[in-house]
């Protein structure tokens, strides 16, 4: 390539190594500044002289080890979200009355409802119609946040399998695949490499409304941070260490989620 | 069309998923005798409140301890099994209907008329009174110096009741009268009264809780200070559920266990190391 545009090789090296430095020096520019806000944030709580720094290190182990089971449900709940935004995607784009109708209204209803109210109609209210639908809390959590994020998704995985290209449909057909095997073996993989990076996208948000179950009793991050804080009357500590816990949180995995999006984007080149 | 079969297979596939995490629970033993199932699964599940010191708080290291843990411990042994501890809304746990949830209540819970409705409770193992404090802030130092004032209440407390005017204890004496005109405020726990004056919030100028919490709270720098006599005396037992598994072989035995309590002593004993000295397993 250097030589089909004519650059001698050196030149475009010590370019190169320009473009490197120049990016390395605004890296840490944008990691100093980071560092400035943060340290004056702290710097202005500390000196309302308010913060206690033995709770802090009494009860930080505690909420931390809340994230475990934060990520446990998210992993869970994303999991139970994508079976069903499949299944709803597909029935989306159905041209039958019946199932379009119902993944419809899964749909409308899921999203026309605020996830607090799902979450306690699950745990809550479905015991009083039969005791057979009794939940253990982190179950009923999951249930709630997969049933709801599965009907945001299935409009991204109905785009998803849409932006599939037609020429692989026509070809498979071409080839006399069955129609089921076609969607199964053709459009799906490609529809789920499509809409990946919004199931990523997805997981992180979850994490920040898996704090919705502690409501129920799940023993996650807030729940821990609420009930650490309240008696002792440090909520403020409690509440920050569990921000910077679910910052923390979304942070790594976004950047895993980076990595893992240029990781399957290889195949494109 | 054919998209379908797959969304019949993944459908039928999460239908089996959901069916076999269901919770075995308590099935071990005979669904019908909780303390057969209790005793069979080797652990009984016990509500407590994870922000109520002395009674019941939770710890850093995820334990809890508390005057109610103690005796709630005491109770796993005598059945000889382990404890473990659930922490509903003390408002699920006086409703009743637990759904299975948990086993038994050892949280300090008042025996009342209504409640009697949808609890079984078994002998008191301990009375508290009932005590009025006031914000610093506010400058009453009388029961009367809250007339027409607003006071901050557990939700589905007794202090509630008392206040709104439905109280109807068992087993304990007559409640003196409520301060006129007295506004109420309610929180999930009594605990956040003190927390939200401690962060600054003025919507109220008395708080209405036990005598025990009250104490408690005061000791650990909250900004309140008693006011009058206790206005009420309420006897606590340990609760199950009505509507729960049959329970006759259990409440017998939780009946047998606070009663050897109160005579071997034991239970002054917890009342003295957690209420700072009393002795509140009597009547007064």
């Amino acid at each position: 390539m250097i030589e089909a545009v004519g650059m001698r090789p050196a030149l475009f090296e010590q370019i190169e190594r320009a473009e490197a430095a120049s990016r390395r020096w605004f890296r840490a520019k944008f990691a100093l500044v980071w560092v400035v806000i943060m340290a004056a944030l702290f710097a202005a709580f500390a000196a309302t002289d308010n913060l206690d720094a033995d709770f802090v290190t009494e009860w930080s182990p505690y909420i931390l080890g809340g994230a475990g089971i934060t990520v446990l449900v998210s992993v869970l709940s994303i999991a139970l979200a994508t079976v069903l935004a499949l299944i709803g995607a597909i029935g989306r784009l159905s041209r039958r009355a019946v199932p379009y109708g119902v993944a419809s209204f899964y749909v409308s209803l899921v999203r026309g409802t605020p996830l607090l109210v799902q979450i306690y109609i699950i745990f809550f209210s479905l015991p009083q119609i039969s005791p057979l639908l009794i939940l253990p809390a982190i179950a009923g959590g999951v249930l709630a946040l997969g049933f709801n994020y599965g009907a945001y998704m299935t409009e991204i995985f109905r785009a998803g399998i849409q932006a599939v290209p037609r020429g692989q449909t026509e070809a498979a057909r071409a080839l006399g695949m069955p129609e089921n095997l076609i969607f199964r073996r053709i459009v799906l993989p490609q529809a789920i490499r499509i809409v990946t990076p919004a199931i990523g996208n997805d997981f992180i948000s979850m994490i920040k409304d898996s704090a919705l179950v502690s409501t129920i009793g799940v023993q996650e991050v807030l729940w821990r941070a609420e009930n650490a804080g309240r008696p002792t009357l440090h909520t403020l500590e409690a509440f920050i260490i569990a921000g910077l816990v679910y910052w923390g949180l979304t942070i790594v995995f976004s950047f895993v989620q980076e990595r893992l999006e240029k990781r399957m984007a290889r195949g494109d080149r | 069309m054919k998209p379908m079969r797959t969304s019949a297979l993944l459908f039928t596939g999460l239908l089996v998923l959901i069916t076999a995490c269901q919770p075995s629970g308590q099935a071990s033993g005979d669904p019908d005798d909780l303390l057969a199932a209790i005793q069979a699964a080797g652990v009984i599940r016990v509500a407590t409140d994870p922000a109520y010191p002395p009674q019941s708080e939770l710890l850093s290291d995820g334990t809890y301890q508390g005057f109610d843990i103690d005796v709630a411990e005491r109770i796993g042994e005598e059945l000889g099994v382990t404890v473990e501890y659930i922490t509903p809304d003390f408002s699920e746990v006086v409703a009743g209907g637990w759904a299975g949830r948990w086993d038994i209540s050892v949280g300090s819970v008042t025996v009342t008329a209504e409640r009697e409705g949808v609890l079984d409770f078994t002998g008191a193992y301990y009375y508290t009174p009932a005590q009025m404090a006031a914000t610093t802030a506010s400058g009453i130092t009388t029961l009367d110096g809250l007339a027409g004032m607003t006071i901050c209440v557990g939700e589905q407390t007794t202090y509630q009741f008392w206040l709104e005017g439905t109280l109807e204890l068992v087993g304990s004496p007559e409640p003196t009268a409520v301060p006129e005109g007295a506004q109420v405020t309610t929180f999930s726990t009594d605990t956040e009264c003190a927390d939200a004056i401690a962060s600054g919030r003025t919507d109220f100028e008395g708080w209405l809780t036990s005598s025990t919490t009250l104490a408690n709270a005061i000791a650990n720098d909250a900004a309140f200070v008693s006011v009058g006599d206790p206005v009420f005396y309420e006897a606590l037992a340990v609760a199950t559920d009505k509507a729960g598994p049959a329970h006759a072989g259990l409440q017998a035995e939780l009946d047998r266990i606070i009663a050897e309590m109160h005579s071997d002593g034991s239970l002054t004993a917890l009342s003295e190391q957690w209420f700072d000295g009393l002795d509140l397993t009597t009547v007064e």
